[in-house]
């Protein structure tokens, strides 16, 4: 698959491979052949909106979900073939957030390291390790049931984490954090990228922007983008340039149509010129706009946002900001 | 196997957290103990021996062993817990014999409980223990069938009361349908249906080991009975991944 970034093919150590995965439900293809690699160091951000198939590929990529077609290997194990070893090396961590209500923080944690099949002292060591990653000292003796959805949060990251795995496999990670938590999180995460490889989904823009190395979108089950960030924004060939003047009157019609000009938006401080995708005259406009009493603040080509890359790219508005948390359909 | 061990000692600990084993200890204890001494048969017969008691057995673990079962898998689905167990480094037949074996715990732990009753026995006369040793074999044996049952019916649903009732319902077919008195009613018609019908059931078979007869054949039948249904489970859980 040549999906990676071209950046030092040789360095380039793939952990986790998806090679055409399909899945359907009924009449519903919630996957189409989705095909990715992602590379030690690498944060992926899956994005897409509610039920767009992000959940159903990572379930299948996880061996979860038995794909209809195609498969996947995490750390050069094939899920198909040798699940018990694919799962050693990865962590997952669900949606939904399941835990044992029943159980505290840490007699939980001691589960999860003893079915990993942990050896008593390295799983008492990493268990104080990630309790202190993930801040979970005051939590230990809490039952899982008793915290509050953060702290819950906190702990399926660490249960994902207790093995130490090269892989990190996370559903929705940040879901109903406070604002704090999800710096911290995500803090954590680019943390955690530099000696694994982390894939995420979220339905969240800022999420991708703030920490992701590379963006996937996933729109009715099928991969329609996937680069880093500014890739994915430079792909946009159309973007228009855009002069903003300050002060002044506006320039007349005439001096616009010999510059190329589109009708000025904004006010007097603040004026927009829309001029259109060929470089712009720039000493002719600032000579222009100098004759009517004001000056040439920037010009520049306008880089469209994250957000306007993927409404164009799905079609539909992105979920910006949100924190609701509808679980995806037919995941 | 430290997959199954790490399973094994979850479950067998949430049994022992919640109030389910001690309730399901106590009313297993109280009903048999009940149908011994308060049904004046007992003292009437003036016979130092527990057949009443274990009479009883095949009815009460029908209908008991699926309130240990019913939430073994049921509630991993309902609250997706099974999602993690399904990342977990252990094979899918590890998870079904660490939870099984979890459940035929409890109801081990709820039959040596029972225990007071062979002793006041033994102190009201001069007992036959070849019968009550037997009992308390076939018991166990049944035990097993039936939690393997409820294991199964556990998976199919992600509701527990309809896991619960699935399996009350398989085993009333079990335990009073395919019994050796309708064998009786069907054996002018066919001899062989009949021969079927109470080799099926799990009556003749705990009856014969109850009256303290160990027959390879009633052993291998709760043994295998036991394998048929936690193997439907496997593959259930395993259907869940499509």
């Amino acid at each position: 698959m040549a999906d990676t970034p071209a950046s030092e093919p040789a360095r380039v150590e793939i952990l986790v491979e998806a090679r055409a995965l399909s899945k359907s439900y009924g009449h519903t293809r919630a996957a189409r052949e989705v095909s990715f690699q992602l590379a030690r160091g690498e944060i992926l951000g899956f994005l897409g909106p509610n039920g767009a198939g992000k959940s159903t590929t990572l379930k299948m990529v996880t061996g979860i979900l038995q794909p209809d077609a195609g498969t996947a290997s995490v750390d050069g194990i094939d899920i198909l073939e040798d699940p018990l070893e694919a799962r050693r090396r990865f962590g997952y961590l669900p949606e939904s957030l399941p835990l044992y209500w029943e159980m505290q923080v840490e007699e939980y944690l001691r589960f999860i390291a003893r079915a990993r099949g942990l050896e008593p002292a390295r799983a008492t060591a990493r268990i104080d390790t990630v309790i202190d990653q993930l801040d979970l000292g005051r939590m230990r003796r809490r039952t899982t049931g008793a915290l509050s959805k953060g702290f819950r949060q906190r702990v399926g990251i660490a249960q994902a984490l207790l093995h130490d795995p090269p892989v990190l496999i996370l559903d929705e990670p940040t879901n109903g954090l406070d604002p704090q938590q999800i710096v911290e999180i995500r803090a954590l995460l680019r943390e955690l990228a530099r000696e694994r490889a982390i894939l995420f989904s979220t339905h969240i823009l800022q999420e991708i922007a703030a920490i992701c190395s590379r963006i996937m979108v996933i729109h009715q089950g099928r991969k329609i983008a996937d680069g880093s960030p500014d890739e994915l924004a430079a792909e946009e060939t159309e973007s228009p340039w855009r002069v903003l003047a300050a002060g002044g009157s506006p320039l007349g019609e005439s001096a616009r149509d010999a510059l190329r000009l589109g009708e000025p938006t904004g006010t007097a401080e603040r004026r927009s010129y829309p001029a259109g995708a060929e470089v712009p005259d720039l000493p002719a406009i600032e000579r222009e706009v100098a004759a009517v009493g004001g000056r040439v603040v920037s010009c520049e080509r306008a880089r469209p946002s994250l957000e306007e890359v993927y409404l164009r790219l799905t079609g539909g508005p992105a979920t910006v900001g949100a924190t609701a948390s509808e679980g995806e359909s037919g995941a | 196997m430290s997959g199954t061990l790490a399973i094994y000692r979850r479950e067998l600990k949430a049994y022992f957290d919640t109030p389910i084993a001690a309730i399901f200890i106590a009313i297993l204890v109280g009903l048999l103990s009940y149908f011994l001494f308060k049904d004046s048969l007992f003292f009437v017969r003036e016979r130092a021996e527990m057949r009443i008691f274990f009479r009883q057995i095949p009815a009460v673990l029908m209908v008991f062993a699926p309130v240990i079962t019913m939430r073994l898998w049921a509630d991993e689905y309902r609250v997706g817990t099974a999602e993690i167990l399904g990342s977990l480094p252990i094979s899918t037949r590890s998870l079904v014999l660490g939870k099984y074996l979890a459940a035929l715990t409890v109801l081990a732990a709820a039959l040596v409980c029972t225990i007071g009753v062979p002793i006041s026995i033994a102190r009201l006369g001069e007992p036959d223990w070849g019968p009550i040793i037997g009992g308390y074999i076939g018991s166990f044996l049944l035990g097993s069938f039936f939690i393997a049952l409820g294991c199964w019916t556990s998976s199919l649903s992600e509701n527990q009361v309809i896991s619960m009732l699935i399996a009350v319902l398989v085993g009333v077919i079990f335990t009073f349908i395919l019994t050796p008195r309708l064998a009786a009613v069907i054996a002018g018609e066919s001899a062989t249906l009949a021969r079927a019908v109470e080799g099926l059931g799990v009556t003749s078979h705990f009856d014969s080991i109850e009256r303290g007869v160990l027959a390879l054949r009633d052993v291998s039948y709760f043994l295998l009975g036991t394998l048929f249904f936690l193997t439907l489970n496997a593959f259930q859980v395993e259907s869940r991944r499509v």
